[in-house]
């Protein structure tokens, strides 16, 4: 059965500038990087880690909003839903980041070196998990079953720009249904080993949760950016904003209050407990400065988006939205700061050109990144059945 | 009187559709005081009744702020300040437990009370003395059509006017409505003696009750044979004993475990001769014995024995201790006056144990040879 | 491989029926006699609620020995009876907050009979505590009010934790319910026969008079209630799982409890309401307003939050095995292989594996074979609570204290007698109000809103 209705829509290309500023930024951040890992290799790998689980939560949570699209059956996210398509394309370069990292395990993973292992029962326990071995075959696994997904997903979709197909959303329902199992636990396993088994005694059953939720956050942060910038101007078809802003905005809100809801419960079991083996890692958080950091993160990462999303103007204002998103997208960074260079500066906080560098290599890499793939792609799905529903959608 | 008075012109449409065009020509036309009724809410009515956007919201989040704060502040005075229990080691004030209960009275403040604001301020119910109850209209509009009501109050009311109006809408049954004067204007009195009788009977029942849990309730005992074993309650009487008392005395000549009998009442002849200090004169016992002759011997015999007590001048003076009399009194005599008592001293044997009285008569003696000391001694 | 047209909107009201026979439809079991079917019903219900209340009676007059409860094992049904009912009035709240925030039509047939539920459920967890006290009008302690020991509650207590949330969870249930109510006891009153019923009815509807000035703000306070109710369903049973994972028993605790025991209770409450939903459609013929759709998708929604709970039994299993502490490591693996191996498999098995037949379209649409289910699920639901509270504290710390715990016949009596509350409760509830929302099935059905071109 295929799709009756047509639809206007004239594809408008990217201003040509914005590829210039993408490749400065991207260029500029490649040197800084590389300079840093000669300079101090060790710092710069445990920035590269925050670029590493940044760019999968973008990838693997954008894929994770398409799929939920597709097994919900929303109709209001279907005009938009190039964006996170292009963004999870992210998933096929995050490997290469991997690499720096592969070679330098040893600086930043204690379990790395035989020693940790000596004279420590709960070290030992897991050696068949924490090693180089295994870790990398993990990782490997993870990036392939994402990438295998995201290219069914995307395939089928752009594949219906033409076709106009209905058996392809179809296909992509099912595909979703099956991925977002498999998303769970990749998701939640990567998490652990890129950011829990930084502190290899550590363990917390939520922390998957908790990677999820900034995960989903980030990725809608961004795509809401995107979507803003480029609706703003025109450059997908007439009728959307309002409602659908307004679902963007609600959905992000669900999640801030989900986020503050893991974070906190995973802090007052903890905190409560009083386990030796566990608020070890919340204290090395509060020595020193650490603690302006970790106070920081409550009001940057929940009570400023929260406030700010309340009211209903809010979530329907684009210049209101566009600023809590970049906020949003700002505190998954944080986010990850946190987690991740305690345990490399246990004495306080560390900011230098090496932790800008990392920033603006992304930037500049997405803003290529998406340059180029919009080139050769519809910013709209103009195949998809769902479309017409998408664009009259009203609350 | 009983005059009835125009309301409302009324009209009545069968389809969503000419309802919202209904509603925003009245709304065009400058109508402030009307109202369409339908038997559920309709997308776009707002705007097209042209009415602002509800502001309950904010009554709901300063209740929920004021919830919050309140709750904060009150947990903190409780456990912080009136009352201050360390419980597992937390602080007093232990921020993170608080939050689960000040989520609760946010959440419960902020819901219930909007709610009960929306219903009785926003919308001045309960009212059933509404014109429009009990009309054909209300019940077409309860099921499946849909009306608008124009008020004979607004300005802009004509009654000729109005009716055209609604005619050329296409609303059928158009009907003007009535009320009673005194049904609109009826004021609740406070004190109606039907409320009044109410009030009594809420307190009485409240306090009865109150009364009851508080007093009764409260102290009632689920289920007592815990309390009533067939045993023995010491200072109860018993039955099975024919005296009646659930107290026994030991068997005649029973002596208590370590307990040896002083068998020198009024006696103390015998006991100067046959007594024996068991106790040598170690550091030990020397120093229990000046502890307990300070506790009990030195308040009236003085520190030193000399009898220059800190109660002097209230008693007739108790002797010093280093007189020849006492200096020549075997251990034996000085125990037996620490037992029986001598004079206005009275027996120290329940305070002092036999070891402890002879611990102190070591004591004595040694003070006795700070005073009268031999020329061994200073060897 | 058969399509589905992605671009029509699924109608959520089979056939459109005409407004006025909604009002009749619904109204009917209340303007009716009750008839034979419904004596039996109540008459079994009412002799499972007499049997708990009997059993009760003994706890009462010769103490909880009668229990099963041994030393280690010191929490035993009372506490796994509670987190089941409370998890069973999970669904309603889901479903009419929840749902409604994400504007699920489909929502509109069932959310006042799972509200309803709610409120049973809520009801039927509150008496175990009270129960378990031993004095239940010493219930009062529990407040903070100035007592004449001049001493407050322990704030930081999960279990006083518990008691506002609970208290504040079966409030806010009720308000809901009843905003929800008004309008539909305003039709009732419109179309009361008896003088008695009209004044019983324009009680408490207040006067409703469907004003569109009324609505506008009545729908933005609905928008809100669901706003609030939706974090307060979550912190209910998140506060429920605190009572145990605040602790340091292994296997209590973990982590991941919070959102688990949510997915656990909503699931639960899920398979609960589809349960009484598929008679309630047969009985009051609703089979076009509760629609096979909305069964299909309720069954859904226990497919992910069965799997969510799989998603939490693995995570709890392998962290057990990474956190490398011994104790943790036993208690999972004398849960799964230990004396209660039958009570973890068959809460593994009903919890996580059968739900997964839900992913093939034919049995999620095939009535029998859903009952049969959702009944599975909620045996799994509650053995789950019974392994998590049993398990660990059979075998904890020390060895030499370790026993078995057996329930006695009067626990199960009283399990049962929970089960002849709730459901007598929804018997009395379905003839003495609307089972469906009036007002809101109206506004879902097909041609009840303007359309666009009115604009």
């Amino acid at each position: 059965m295929n799709n009756s209705f047509t639809l206007e829509y004239h594809k408008k290309e990217l201003p040509k500038k914005l590829n210039i500023v993408g490749l400065t930024l991207f260029l500029v951040g490649l040197v800084i990087i590389i300079f840093g890992y000669i300079v101090n290799p060790v710092r710069t790998a445990f920035n590269n880690i925050i670029l590493l689980t940044f760019l999968i939560s973008l990838g693997a949570g954008s894929l994770f909003l398409i799929a939920i699209e597709y097994v919900a059956g929303a109709v209001w996210s279907t005009p938009f839903r190039r964006v996170p398509e292009i963004l999870s394309f992210a998933l096929v370069i995050v490997p290469i980041f991997a690499v720096p990292l592969f070679f330098n395990l040893h600086n930043v993973f204690e379990w790395t070196h035989p020693q940790a292992f000596k004279n420590d029962v709960l070290m030992e326990a897991k050696a068949p998990y924490l090693n180089t071995t295994f870790f990398i075959l993990r990782s490997i696994a993870f990036f392939a079953v994402w990438i295998f997904f995201f290219i069914l997903l995307f395939k089928n979709s752009v594949k219906q720009d033409f076709t106009k197909e209905q058996l392809l959303t179809k296909k992509n329902i099912i595909i979703s249904a099956v991925f977002l199992p498999i998303f769970a636990f990749s998701l939640s396993f990567s998490s652990f080993d890129w950011l829990m088994s930084l502190a290899p005694h550590w363990y917390s059953t939520i922390f998957g949760v908790y990677y999820f939720a900034g995960t989903v956050l980030c990725a809608l942060a961004a795509s809401t950016i995107i979507i803003v910038l480029l609706n703003e101007k025109g450059y997908f078809v007439d009728g959307l904003g309002g409602d659908h802003y307004y679902s963007l905005g609600a959905l992000m809100f669900a999640f801030i209050n989900f986020w503050a809801y893991i974070a906190f419960s995973q802090f007052l079991l903890i905190w409560y407990a009083n386990l030796p083996e566990e608020t070890f890692w919340f204290l090395q958080r509060w020595e020193g400065n650490w603690k302006f950091v970790s106070i920081g993160l409550i009001f940057v990462h929940f009570v400023v988006p929260y406030f700010a999303l309340l009211s209903q103007p809010s979530k329907m204002d684009p210049k209101r939205l566009l600023f809590i998103s970049i906020w949003i997208l700002f505190a998954h960074i944080y986010d990850l700061y946190w987690m991740i260079i305690p345990t490399f500066s246990k004495e306080g906080i560390i900011f230098g050109w090496i932790e800008i560098g990392f920033p603006l290599f992304t930037l500049g890499l997405l803003i290529m990144l998406f340059v180029l793939i919009s080139k050769k792609i519809n910013l709209v799905p103009i195949g998809d059945p769902k479309l017409k529903r998408g664009i009259d959608f009203k609350l | 009187m009983n005059e009835k008075r125009l309301y409302s012109y009324t009209g009545i449409f069968n389809t969503p559709n000419e309802i919202i065009h209904a509603a925003k020509k009245i709304a065009e036309k400058g109508f402030k005081n009307y109202d369409i009724h339908t038997p559920y809410p309709l997308h776009g009515m707002e705007k097209a009744m042209k009415l602002k956007p509800s502001k309950i919201g904010y009554v709901s989040l300063v209740l929920g702020l004021s919830g919050a704060i309140s709750a904060i502040l009150t947990l903190f005075w409780m456990a912080a300040i009136d009352y201050k229990l360390v419980i597992g080691g937390k602080p007093f004030f232990s921020f993170p437990a608080y939050i689960p209960i000040t989520f609760e009275i946010t959440v419960l403040s902020a819901s219930v009370i909007t709610v009960l604001v929306m219903l009785f301020i926003f919308f001045k119910l309960p009212n059933n003395s509404h014109p429009l109850h009990a009309t054909d209209y209300m019940k077409k509009v309860s099921s499946d059509k849909y009306g608008v009501s124009i008020q004979a109050d607004d300005p802009l009311f004509n009654e000729e006017e109005v009716k055209s109006l609604l005619k050329s809408l296409n609303a059928s049954d158009i009907t003007p409505i009535y009320f009673n004067e005194e049904e609109i204007n009826y004021k609740h009195v406070l004190l109606e003696p039907k409320f009044v009788g109410f009030l009594v009977l809420v307190a009485l029942f409240t306090s009865a009750t109150t009364y009851f849990t508080l007093n009764k309730l409260m102290y009632m005992v689920p289920f007592n044979w815990m309390d009533e074993q067939a045993k023995v309650i010491p200072q109860q009487p018993s039955k099975i004993f024919a005296d009646g008392f659930g107290m026994r005395q030991p068997v005649n000549g029973t002596v208590a475990r370590g307990q040896i009998p002083f068998l020198y009442k009024n006696n103390p002849d015998e006991a100067a001769k046959d007594l024996v200090n068991p106790l040598l004169p170690s550091v030990e016992n020397l120093k229990l014995g000046e502890q307990k002759f300070n506790i009990y011997c030195s308040p009236c015999h003085g520190y030193h024995a000399e009898g220059d007590s800190r109660l002097q001048g209230q008693f007739p003076n108790p002797p010093s201790l280093h007189s020849e009399k006492v200096r020549n009194w075997s251990d034996g005599r000085i125990f037996y006056v620490i037992t029986e008592g001598q004079n206005i001293m009275p027996s120290y044997a329940t305070q002092l144990t036999p070891e402890e009285r002879w611990a102190v008569i070591l004591y004595i003696r040694a003070l006795q040879r700070s005073l009268n000391a031999k020329e061994s001694d200073l060897k | 491989m058969s399509v589905v047209d992605y671009s029509q909107e699924l109608s959520v009201i089979e056939g459109r029926p005409p407004l006025r026979s909604i009002d009749e439809l619904i109204s009917k079991p209340l303007d009716s006699k009750p008839d034979k079917k419904f004596y039996i019903a109540l008459s079994i219900t009412l002799t499972m609620l007499i049997t708990g209340v009997i059993c009760l009676a003994f706890t009462f007059y010769y103490g909880i020995g009668l229990w099963g409860n041994n030393n280690p094992v010191g929490w035993g049904f009372a506490i796994i009876n509670f987190v089941f009912w409370v998890g069973i009035g999970h669904a309603g709240t889901l479903i009419s907050a929840i749902l409604f925030l994400l504007r699920q039509k489909w929502r509109t047939g069932i959310a006042r009979f799972a509200e309803g539920m709610t409120i049973f459920a809520v009801m039927t967890a509150g008496l175990f505590p009270l129960i378990h006290v031993g004095r239940p009008w010493l219930a009062g302690y529990l407040f903070p009010y100035p007592n004449q020991h001049s001493l407050w509650p322990n704030f930081i207590s999960p279990l006083l934790w518990d008691v506002f949330a609970v208290s504040t969870y079966f409030t806010v249930s009720l308000v809901f319910w009843y905003v929800g109510l008004i309008p539909d006891l305003a039709v009732l009153r419109e179309r009361a026969k008896t003088k008695i019923k009209k004044i019983v009815y324009s009680i408490f509807s207040l006067g409703w008079r469907f004003s569109n000035r009324h609505w506008q703000h009545y729908e933005r306070v609905y928008l809100i209630l669901a706003g609030f109710a939706t974090p307060l369903v979550l912190s209910v049973h998140t506060i429920v799982s605190f009572d145990f994972a605040v602790s340091i028993l292994p296997g209590w605790h973990s982590t991941i409890f919070p959102p688990y025991f949510v997915a656990g209770a909503v699931f639960s409450g899920f398979a609960m309401v589809q349960n009484v939903l598929i008679f309630v459609r047969k009985i009051f013929n609703y089979e076009h307003i509760i629609t096979v759709d909305t069964l299909e998708k309720m069954n859904k929604i226990m497919l992910v939050t069965g799997s969510m709970v799989g998603y939490a039994y693995i995570m709890e299993f392998f962290i057990a095995w990474y956190s490398g502490v011994p104790t943790e490591t036993f208690t999972f693996i004398n849960r799964a292989f230990g004396p209660y191996m039958w009570a973890y498999w068959i809460m593994f098995s009903c919890n996580v594996i059968f739900p997964q037949l839900f992913w093939i379209r034919k049995i999620r649409r095939n009535i029998p074979a859903m009952f049969v289910i959702a009944v599975l699920v909620n045996v799994g639901m509650w053995f789950e609570r019974f392994v998590i509270v049993i398990t660990s504290l059979s075998r904890d710390f020390l060895p030499s204290s370790w026993a078995y715990y057996k329930p006695t016949l009067v626990d199960l009596g009283i399990l049962l007698g929970s089960f002849g509350f709730f459901f007598t409760w929804i018997l009395l509830f379905t003839k003495a109000l609307p089972v469906v929302s009036i007002a809101e099935v109206k506004a879902v059905i097909d041609g009840s809103q303007p359309s666009h071109e009115a604009d």
